[in-house]
């Protein structure tokens, strides 16, 4: 008694996968009506909500290049012996946008729990900004904020 | 010997983790996407591991020294890319339930054209992003021992085509999670050292850029590369046998495989066409290229490339595709700027020492090599060996895990998506495209890694990210749109490097848009898109697909009936419309889930 373990799958699937793939026709993905006003909901939370990370991030990103630029007299300030705009590159930018991915993340999930039990949150709603919830499985795009 | 002892464990460990993913190996699914069963945190400490390069991990300290502080642009535009990710492409990518970027340009437009093109582009993006790291595994290989370029070259090759054939990208994620601490390891401990062990002298020096015009002491340059140099009146070169002799002033072309000693306290000879390393602006925060006077420009269109690159970088989405959900692959992104804001904060610190330590590396253009160069440096003992072994090691843990997943895509392209083929196959593809590689690397020595990578994200970013962003979020978009705009992109940035490599002298602004294209090609292709999509008409479904990556997973048990819910008494667990026509045994397992 070895053991030694062994695939048991039927003869017939492990032929299927070591046969060559049979590519069908394509097929167009279909989505159920019931579920499109709740993918619309979603689709316009995620659009607005990736609209104020990229507006965040692009602000972060190219302004700073921007104020180092306008201000050149920062390299000659230094803290600690450190010139103010080399510490600006790599103490700036590294935090902050961890802080914007981690305000991104939380919202982007609040929005999804949130129209998934809809009716669990629509009497104790008590965020301001991610409360797409109320009645989005009826009015569609509505709650999006 | 010390360096062979620090590379072989890493070798054999990639080996070992890669016979452990051999376990389950079934489908095209276990071979690609690991089945989907990696968790967010495993899933983004392999993300940083296979993202963070020879690029990340020796180019940027390089570049430092060799371009200036404004270098450290690069890593945040690296990091930038990832929160770009998380907010368009993490979550619907995943919710397509594609295996590749072929897959989902496929299930969103419905053309079998864009599917090739698509692979043809992943084709294109994993050569550019290949070669560089198996050109630099050799050369570092040669550099810290005396084996000659190919044996690096062909080492990289062999483990990693091995590692993946046997264990798919099962174990290219273990493999990749576990080289990124690793590497952080290797990384942060030895800057820490390097700080404390330079002195007070080189560190007050190392925040005080000067010009590197004399040589500190008896320095020894090895041109692996032939050089042109423009030798000053008064340098002296010490032969071993001969003594002191004096160069003649003027052009000295350098033979490929000459080693010169240079004698302490003679003038540098400077490179043609190179800035000398702490020459003024180098201290300046921005990237001026060429010193042409346009530094926002220039930090502007790299940022752009880096950013939007990462975007569509094909050997990361395929790692987001590993997530059990939609959920889990968001989180990985987010993890994943974290873990990279760590690794990202040391660069720096190699980069400001070596512009002090050892900045003659610019002579022969090998500035790549200042990281493992430093520790010798610093302390000519056991200690100096040591922490250049751990460097080393750390090196080679960067090729191999991003060459393991670029590796994957790009037989993932040939074998899934140009021959659709099963399992074997894919292992076959695996080994002859790592084969095709080793051989495009063997003659590109003499190539600058960086350049060579930063096109690849200048490629994926002209052409990948609008086809993911418009794909995702607008519906209007068009089979013919996202061709066009596909080829638009590829063509504009493959010409403008052309341009670049054989075409004319260039100078001012229009270098800097040659050289670094993404600023134009990329709102090209963007509007290439959008301009012939909205010439044509989507197809009567091109709404409910774009809908649908955005429709979370997590909907209730197909066997509870949601009558309560929405008042519709259907079977919504499925999606498909023909299969939610009533069925007995549905009826039944219906009945048992009230």
């Amino acid at each position: 008694m070895t053991g030694r373990r062994v695939a048991v799958t039927s003869p017939q699937t492990r032929l299927a996968h070591a046969r060559r793939r049979y590519r069908g026709p394509w097929r167009p993905t279909t989505l159920d009506p019931a579920e499109m006003p709740r993918a619309i909901a979603l689709y316009r939370a995620g659009r607005s909500r990736a609209v104020a990370a990229l507006a965040a991030l692009g602000a972060l990103v190219f302004g700073l290049p921007f104020l180092l630029w306008l201000w050149p007299a920062l390299d000659e300030v230094r803290v600690a012996g450190v010139p103010v705009s080399w510490a600006a590159i790599v103490l700036v930018p590294f935090p902050a946008m961890v802080a914007v991915a981690f305000w991104q993340l939380r919202r982007a999930e609040r929005t999804e729990r949130d129209l998934l039990a809809p009716e669990a949150t629509a009497d104790a709603d008590d965020d301001g900004s991610g409360g797409p919830a109320a009645g989005a499985g009826k009015t569609p795009g509505e709650g999006a904020s | 010997m010390i360096v062979a002892l620090a590379v072989a464990p890493v070798v054999l460990v990639t080996m070992l983790i890669g016979l452990r993913g051999v376990a389950a190996m079934r489908t095209t699914s276990d071979f690609l996407v690991a089945s989907r069963r990696v968790s967010p945190l495993l899933n983004s400490a392999a993300v940083s591991g296979e993202y963070l390069s020879a690029a990340s991990f020796l180019g940027v300290a390089g570049l430092v020294v060799k371009d200036g502080i404004g270098s450290l642009w690069y890593p945040v535009g690296f990091t930038a890319g990832y929160i770009a990710m998380l907010a368009l492409v993490a979550a619907p990518m995943r919710r397509s339930g594609a295996l590749t970027v072929p897959d989902f340009a496929e299930a969103r437009l419905g053309s079998a054209a864009l599917r090739r093109l698509a692979a043809v582009v992943v084709l294109v993006i994993g050569v550019l992003y290949l070669v560089p790291q198996f050109r630099t595994a050799g050369l570092v290989l040669s550099v810290v021992t005396e084996t000659p370029y190919w044996v690096g070259v062909v080492l990289a090759g062999g483990v990693v085509s091995a590692t993946l054939a046997l264990g798919g990208m099962r174990a290219a994620t273990y493999v990749q999670a576990f080289q990124f601490v690793f590497k952080l390891m290797m990384f942060i401990v030895p800057a820490m050292w390097l700080l404390i062990q330079a002195g007070p002298e080189v560190r007050t020096e190392a925040t005080q850029p000067a010009e590197f015009t004399h040589f500190r002491d008896d320095t020894t340059v090895t041109f692996r590369v032939g050089a042109t140099l423009d030798v000053p009146p008064g340098a002296t070169v010490v032969d071993r046998e001969d003594g002191p002799r004096t160069l003649e002033p003027g052009a000295w072309e350098v033979p490929p495989g000459t080693t010169v000693t240079f004698a302490d306290g003679t003038p540098v000879p400077e490179v043609r066409g190179e800035a000398v390393p702490g020459a003024d602006g180098w201290e300046r925060p921005l990237l001026d290229f060429d010193n042409e006077g346009y530094p926002l420009l220039g930090t502007w269109a790299v940022l752009i490339a880096t950013m939007l690159g990462t975007m569509g970088l094909p050997h990361v989405i395929m790692r987001f595709h590993t997530s059990p959900d939609g959920r889990a692959a968001r989180r990985t992104a987010a993890f994943t700027v974290a873990l990279l804001s760590v690794f990202y904060l040391f660069p720096g610190i190699y980069g400001v020492l070596g512009r002090v330590l050892v900045p003659h590396l610019y002579l022969t253009g090998a500035t790549d090599s200042a990281v493992v160069a430093l520790p010798a440096q610093v302390d000519d003992g056991t200690a100096g060996t040591v922490f250049t072994g751990l460097l080393t090691a750390g090196a080679f843990a960067a090729f191999l895990a991003t060459s393991l997943g670029l590796l994957l895509v790009v037989s993932g392209a040939i074998s899934h998506d140009l021959v659709p083929g099963g399992l074997r196959q894919l292992r076959l593809a695996v080994v002859g495209a790592a084969a095709v590689i080793v051989l495009l690397a063997l003659p590109a020595a003499a190539f600058d890694a960086g350049t060579l990578v930063t096109w690849g994200f200048t490629v994926a970013a002209s052409t990948f990210c609008p086809l993911l962003v418009l794909g995702i979020w607008w519906r209007r978009l068009t089979a013919a749109g996202a061709i066009t705009g596909v080829a638009a992109g590829l063509a504009s940035t493959l010409g403008s490097f052309l341009v670049n490599v054989g075409g004319p002298e260039l100078h001012g602004w229009v270098a800097i848009l040659v050289a670094q294209p993404a600023p134009w090609t990329v709102p090209l292709a963007f509007l290439t898109m959008i301009v012939v999509s909205r010439l044509g008409r989507p197809a009567p479904w091109a709404t409910a697909a774009m809908l649908r990556l955005h429709l979370h997973e997590h909907r209730l048990s197909p066997f509870v009936s949601r009558t309560q819910h929405d008042g519709a008494a259907r079977d919504l667990g499925h999606s498909s419309w023909p299969a939610r026509r009533s069925s007995a045994v549905r009826r039944i397992t219906r009945r048992l889930g009230r």
